[in-house]
């Protein structure tokens, strides 16, 4: 059985790659990209810009293609049947839909649905793609906006509040979907420097929470402090990875040392 | 020169019963050939806008001949072209007991075909103005292509959509008098057999403008209503400007200026 390998019998093992490749016109974007992530593991990606950190990160939740390898997250192949001749048959929108599911995402210009109060962007998802009763999903979004110190802006329009209050709205609506793991592409990149920081901590209370997180981020800080591993990448492809203590204080490859003198 | 005021009032103010029902036939054609031009029109813009290049390529070619050719030989072709190549000749219907003669269901087809073409061009414009993040976190959250196009797609290029199509409603409205070459008794064809009939021209011609203005100048204020509604929604500041002045003061320069000030 191509679709469940031994190795994910394992359920603590909830993203698994291996030798993911990708190009885009004939030019390599990621190249054996290879990693397994566990559950409750926050994993952070870093490197420098173009090395596939984004591309690979989009490619958990298929909001990216690959041209082959295997990526299963939670032992499902996300995006592809892989035929026993080794082909990847793009799945049906349906599968894919019921894949996204279980994978929330944020993203670095937040994209909260514009037309909807702030409360809205959260529940609208529960209650259209996983059926939960209104009442309910309602309820649950309050619930998360004020976890993520937002419970008075619940009327607002997302265009009202300020980048990282709407990035904190992203993230609630994420969890709504009550999902598996959460994904960030750049969280903090498009924010003023004064609202890093709430964004950041919203992120750490998560990791606090067991939640399994996959970052690509620019703060070293954030990296250090609340990453159990790093991962390094450099041209497509993984050059480094393992624990922030040793990617900061002892790196091995030549190149992660050169990226980290030019940001630190 | 002898204006007839005493004719002119009185077709005017007590308007035969003939030329009330070509009145009415022109609203009605009007009505219904935009509400089939929407979805006629709505649909050849999402097939512009497949993934299968054949879809995308009929659109293409049905817009380009649609809006490339004039509105009176598309009329022509479909109600006397047909029939003289022996390909369909229109006969008198009776439907649900309203008898729909031969001329008008060709004027229906004919219009609905050619609104189609224009209001295909303003939804996919509309649908491009959304943003691709939009479309990215409604998949992200698990919707399938159908529910992020009616939940959130949509309902964020109205706001685009229907500004133009309200003018080109007006437009269609002004248009049915052409139908009067293919001998539909709408308003003008019947403006036109009471001219002949009593050579009051001049008099004649002059109501049916101030009826056509009538219509258009209800439209105009239908059309303001239901934009400053849409800009409510989105709560935006234009919803201030009174319907009265927004369609009888030169608006579209005075806006654009004030819309750049915000910007500024």
């Amino acid at each position: 059985m191509p679709d469940s390998p031994a190795t994910l019998a394992a359920p603590e093992v909830l993203v698994s790659a291996n030798k993911v490749c990708r190009s885009l016109g004939g030019r390599p974007i990621l190249s054996d990209v290879s990693t397994e992530i566990r559950r409750g593991e926050v994993v952070v990606l870093i490197g420098p810009s173009g090395a596939g950190k984004t591309t690979f990160l989009r490619t958990i939740n298929h909001l990216e293609q690959i041209d082959s390898g295997d990526l299963f997250v939670n032992g499902h192949r996300v995006g592809y049947r892989k035929l026993d001749s080794g082909r990847l048959i793009e799945d049906s929108t349906r599968t894919l839909a019921k894949q996204r599911e279980e994978i929330g995402f944020v993203f670095q210009h937040f994209n909260l649905f514009p037309h909807m109060s702030v409360l809205e962007n959260i529940w609208h998802a529960p209650v259209r793609v996983r059926k939960i009763p209104k009442q309910a999903a309602v309820a649950d979004a309050r619930r998360l906006l004020a976890r993520v110190g937002l419970a008075d802006k619940a009327d607002k329009r997302p265009a009202s509040l300020s980048g990282g209050q709407q990035q904190r709205v992203a993230i609630a609506r994420g969890l709504a979907m009550k999902p598996e793991l959460m994904l960030f592409d750049e969280p903090t990149s498009a924010l003023d420097p004064e609202m890093i920081g709430e964004v950041l901590d919203v992120m750490k209370e998560l990791a606090q929470d067991q939640m399994t997180m996959v970052v690509v981020t620019h703060e070293m800080g954030f990296a250090r402090e609340v990453a159990d591993r790093i991962i390094v990448m450099d041209a497509g492809r993984i050059i480094e990875s393992g624990s922030p203590d040793q990617i900061f204080n002892n790196p091995q490859n030549p190149r992660t040392s050169s990226f980290l003198s030019k940001i630190l | 020169m002898k204006f007839d005021w005493t004719f002119f009032f009185q077709s005017l103010l007590t308007p035969s019963p003939a030329f009330l029902t070509g009145l009415i036939l022109t609203i009605v054609i009007s009505v219904v050939s935009m509400a089939l031009a929407l979805v006629l029109g709505t649909l050849i813009a999402l097939m512009g806008r497949s993934r299968f290049p054949i879809l995308r390529w009929v659109a293409g070619i049905y817009v380009w001949i649609v809006r490339g050719t004039p509105l009176l030989v598309q009329l022509m072709i479909i109600y006397l072209g047909f029939a003289a190549i022996g390909l369909f000749k229109f006969e008198d219907l009776t439907i649900l007991g309203i008898s729909l003669l031969a001329a008008v269901q060709a004027a229906i087809l004919g219009l609905t075909i050619n609104e189609s073409a224009y209001v295909a061009e303003i939804v996919r414009a509309g649908l491009e103005s959304v943003d691709r993040g939009q479309t990215e976190a409604s998949m992200a959250l698990g919707m399938r292509p159908g529910a992020a196009m009616r939940w959130i797609i949509l309902p964020q290029a109205m706001r685009i959509i229907i500004p133009p199509l309200g003018n080109n409603f007006n437009g269609l409205m002004k248009n049915t008098s052409v139908l009067s070459i293919i001998g539909v008794s709408e308003m003008f064809l019947v403006a036109q057999a009471i001219s002949s009939a009593t050579f009051k021209t001049f008099e004649i011609l002059i109501v049916a403008a101030i009826y056509y203005l009538a219509l258009t100048t209800i439209w105009a204020f239908a059309q303001a209503l239901i934009e400053r509604k849409l800009n409510a929604q989105v709560g935006n500041d234009s919803a201030a400007v009174p319907v009265f002045k927004r369609v009888f003061a030169p608006r579209v320069r005075k806006q654009l200026v004030l819309e750049g000030a915000e910007n500024a």
